[in-house]
């Protein structure tokens, strides 16, 4: 378990770097998809089977076809911009370092509290994961996923607007 | 659970924070979009992790609203960026002022 989750942590450091520093588009866009694979797996490790499926399907499946057939279809020719022009770039590199320490700082001097909840992995396993999230979705979580189905309609209906129109 | 519950968390920080450097340091839009799906899968680990070691459903129910959000981000996001390309626009987020005009 250990060494699965030593070995998947590196993965997704790697592909994560990738997405950030390789300079054609289409790299990025395939170590984003290894990225989200291995995020997957450590779906998988933290007993969320369902958020496994539905990252795999909506993720890796959807949203990334997507990317690489815009890249494919606009062929952006070679992102030179890593290496930018002024020294802006410093500026976000120091912002991540900042960010990344006040993360740190954050996890390690405060313990992790919170109540537990009810749903232990027993009870989990006497339902099934995917059964009891669909339950939790539509008692508990009701009205979020009505939020969310109309977000859907909007973003559908303002895709269409958009390829309709021309920018002049 | 022999990984600790900081490891998810520390991993998920770290991600996100690789996703806040890229949306900044790049500039070519599409890869500006893939760290925003960067960072949000950062935010989905911790709610998986999160929900596994209090006992409780609710961040694996918030993280496939999070799924949900993203694709419908992503949808119109790309939709735009096609429109300004097509419009014979520099693939530059710094060059991007249209808005000024």
């Amino acid at each position: 378990m250990v060494v699965g989750f030593a070995i998947v942590a590196a993965w997704e450091l790697v592909t994560a770097v990738g997405v950030v520093a390789f300079r054609k588009p289409m790299y990025n866009a395939l170590s984003l998809v290894a990225n989200m694979l291995g995020l997957a797996v450590l779906f998988l490790m933290l007993n969320a089977q369902f958020l496994f499926a539905a990252q795999i399907i909506v993720y890796a499946g959807a949203v990334m076809v997507l990317f690489v057939f815009i890249i494919a279809l606009m062929n952006p020719e070679a992102d030179i911009s890593f290496i930018p022009r002024g020294t802006e770039w410093i500026y976000g590199v120091v912002f991540g370092v900042i960010f990344a320490a006040l993360l740190g700082a954050l996890l390690f001097n405060r313990g992790l509290t919170g109540r537990p909840g009810a749903f232990t992995p027993e009870v989990i396993a006497a339902t099934g994961n995917v059964q009891t999230i669909g339950i939790l979705l539509y008692t508990r979580f009701l009205f979020p996923v009505e939020v969310t189905s109309v977000l859907l309609l909007i973003a559908a209906v303002g895709a269409v607007y958009l390829a309709m129109r021309r920018i002049r | 659970m022999p990984v600790p519950a900081s490891t998810f968390l520390l991993l998920s920080a770290v991600l996100f924070t690789l996703g806040a450097i890229g949306f900044m340091v790049r500039r070519n839009p599409l890869v500006v979009f893939m760290c925003i799906e960067l960072m949000l899968n950062a935010v989905n680990l911790a709610f998986a992790a999160m929900s596994r070691y209090l006992n409780s459903l609710d961040g694996v129910v918030f993280a496939f609203l999070v799924i949900t959000v993203a694709a419908a981000e992503v949808v119109v996001g790309i939709a735009i960026i096609v429109q300004v390309y097509r419009a014979g626009r520099q693939m530059d987020v710094d060059e991007l002022d249209l808005m000024k005009e």
